[in-house]
């Protein structure tokens, strides 16, 4: 086991190889708070990527209902009530990693889902917390709760599926730190199933061997953000790349919302993958939930998040979800418009921070007729 | 630790190979006795393997190398070898109460491997797991899934999941080269995802995570069956493949022949296996 660091977690940690940070590191923001679920991801991954024989089954992106819906069944509860009770009360972190819970004999705590387990994709998405109360009403925050989580591979800086392959079958990418499986050194022995904590390795029983998300490198590669990111009709993501906090560049829009303005938090950061999808938190539900999904804090990235409206650098960033196809490097906000530039300077995209408003008379002159207002 | 472990099990093997059960004396290993023919050996129920004594290999749990598995369902094997004019033939037997060889993300096959060194050097053998950098090992594979596949075809998705419903695959709507990039590791040829002909994968290996199948190389052939608790199965090659990563055998040779099983009804699969130790391997004069 090497010694590497994890700047989610605040420490040192073991991993089976050194530390090796690519050049610039594939990432991507979600709004929790925006996603709908219409699974728009969901369709243009499937159509793009999982089409073939034996990937019927599969979602390199899904959508599940938060708390009770998953893909496949369970996997966060499972691999939490295996993980146990870990102390998230200081930074950093104190509790253990998935690599130093790992049984004897293993690299990494994992277990391997069941076939049926991916059969039914978010089934328990409308199951309640509990019973209304006779005459309850809407108070904030909600008595009641559920958001959407969707999901990717979260190109982790330590993957744990990476650590797992006894094959090295997986790796990470220099140029933008992407992982991927070998289809050709990969002889389907599914420890990286059984080790990937967040279950974005998939078994294909016609190939038999395993297959994952590839983060739409062929994109990547030509400065276009995902699938799953220029389909979004919600533009609740953002793709681009991330640095570690000490290099954080003001001009990165995700570096300026995971380091800078801090909103947007990994996913079960106490695993020890560093994963590299980062969510805005949902701010209507419960922080001890929130605090155990996306580590510390949440309640602050909240509170930050709510004064967004008042707040033109952040705004500014916001507004480039969805706004451009192409991969912002760099982006500025100049009087009350935000400007978006790619890798070499040159500008991809300029969006107004306030959409203007144009008001029309009911009765057209010009016309003679009356409009209403049907939009 | 683990290094320690896997020294004192080489030991405790090579102790059990000596005193091992019935007909199995201080140097005798495996004794491949001739038989009339030439061709490959298929048939792991013909007459002449009665008449050929059964050697029992001890086997041992993978605890050296991560993942491990300290408690393997397999704890021998009896092995049988003869040669004609041309092929070998090694036929193994174990106990599995189960026959497993549908493969979905939770169900693993059954497998059984003889290894031997590339070049026998008595001086300098390969380690028995998997060898080391510069002194190869052959390895022979044979699967129940891929056996399954030759009798009775390659399954579909139909026949691994019934009430699959699927609109269209690619490969229905567009061309052969375009469909190719939904094929995943079929499309790459890798040599893991059905059988070329043959149940048995030839490969070769310096070392844990090694393990190569070059389709050059495939000249092993092999048949097996479960029966009543049993697996039977026999491989055969020839006794002098044009490869240069086979193993080569001639009468009155001499060599050294390891083992590995795996249960897949106990999800062993890779590393999560039983292995032996080196036993002799000679042939009859």
């Amino acid at each position: 086991m090497a010694k590497v660091y994890n700047w989610q977690i605040g420490r040192e940690m073991d991993y089976p190889y050194e530390e090796a940070r690519p050049a610039k590191q594939f990432a991507m923001v979600m709004d929790t708070n925006k996603c709908i679920a219409c699974q728009t991801c969901t369709v243009a991954c499937k159509t793009t990527w999982t089409p073939g024989r034996g990937q019927e089954y599969m979602f390199w992106n899904n959508v599940e209902t938060k708390p009770y819906g998953y893909y496949p069944l369970g996997w966060d509860v499972n691999i939490l009530s295996r993980h146990g009770v870990q102390d998230l009360t200081h930074f950093p972190y104190q509790g253990k990693t998935l690599f130093d819970a790992a049984p004897q004999g293993e690299r990494v705590m994992g277990y391997l889902p069941a076939d049926l387990d991916y059969a039914h994709p978010n089934v328990g998405e409308d199951d309640s917390l509990g019973n209304m109360t006779q005459g309850a009403f809407l108070n904030m925050p909600h008595m009641q709760w559920m958001y959407y989580l969707p999901r990717i591979c979260n190109h982790c800086t330590y993957p744990a599926c990476l650590a797992a392959c006894p094959r090295q079958s997986i790796y990470k990418r220099k140029e933008d730190g992407i992982v991927l499986l070998d289809q050709h050194r990969c002889r389907g022995y599914r420890e990286c199933v059984k080790g990937c904590p967040y279950k974005k390795s998939f078994f294909n029983p016609i190939t038999r061997v395993s297959e994952k998300c590839i983060g739409c490198y062929p994109a990547v590669e030509n400065n276009r953000q995902t699938q799953c990111t220029i389909t979004c009709i919600g533009k609740i993501r953002l793709q681009g790349f991330i640095t570690t906090p000490d290099k954080a560049r003001e001009d990165n829009p995700l570096d300026y919302l995971v380091h800078i303005a801090k909103i947007a938090k990994p996913l079960y950061p106490q695993f020890g993958l560093e994963p590299n999808v980062y969510y805005i938190p949902p701010v209507h539900v419960p922080p001890q939930y929130l605090y155990q999904m996306f580590g510390w804090g949440v309640e602050e990235a909240i509170a930050t998040y709510r004064k967004a409206a008042d707040d033109k650098k952040l705004l500014g960033t916001l507004l480039l979800f969805g706004a451009t196809p192409e991969i912002t490097h760099h982006y500025k906000i100049a009087g009350d418009t935000v400007f978006a530039y790619d890798e070499k300077g040159a500008e991809i995209v300029r969006v107004p921070l306030k959409e203007p408003i144009h008001v029309r008379k009911a009765y057209d002159e010009t016309r003679e007729v009356y409009r209403t207002n049907i939009t | 630790m683990n290094y320690l472990k896997s020294i004192l099990a080489v030991i405790f093997t090579a102790i059990a190979i000596l005193s091992a059960g019935p007909g199995n004396t201080a140097d005798a290993g495996i004794y491949a006795v001739q038989i009339p023919g030439a061709g490959p050996i298929m048939d792991p129920t013909a007459e002449f393997w009665n008449k050929t004594p059964g050697f029992q290999v001890q086997m041992l749990p993978q605890t050296v190398t991560t993942p491990a598995n300290p408690n393997p369902a397999t704890k021998t094997l009896i092995v049988r070898a003869v040669y004609n004019g041309s092929w070998v033939g090694i036929r193994v037997e174990w106990e599995d109460p189960t026959q497993s060889d549908r493969i979905v993300v939770d169900e693993f096959g059954d497998q059984v491997a003889v290894e031997f060194p590339v070049e026998y050097k008595p001086d300098e053998l390969p380690s028995p797991m998997m060898g080391n950098p510069g002194r190869r090992v052959n390895i022979w594979q044979w699967r129940a899934a891929f056996q399954r596949d030759i009798e009775q075809g390659e399954p579909g998705v139909r026949d691994l999941y019934p009430n699959t419903m699927v609109d269209v695959y690619p490969d229905e709507v567009l061309r052969v080269t375009d469909a190719r990039a939904y094929t995943g590791a079929l499309g790459v040829d890798n040599l893991v995802s059905h059988p070329h002909g043959s149940p048995v994968l030839e490969q070769i290996a310096e070392g844990f995570g090694t393990l190569t199948a070059l389709p050059e190389d495939q000249d092993t052939n092999g048949r097996g069956f479960w029966r009543d608790g049993k697996w039977h199965v026999v491989f055969t090659h020839p006794l002098a493949p044009f490869s240069k990563n086979s193993a080569q055998f001639a009468a009155g040779g001499e060599t050294v022949a390891a083992f590995a099983v795996w249960e897949g009804g106990q999800r062993e699969v890779g590393a999560r296996k039983a292995w032996s130790n080196w036993v002799p391997f000679r042939l009859s004069k």
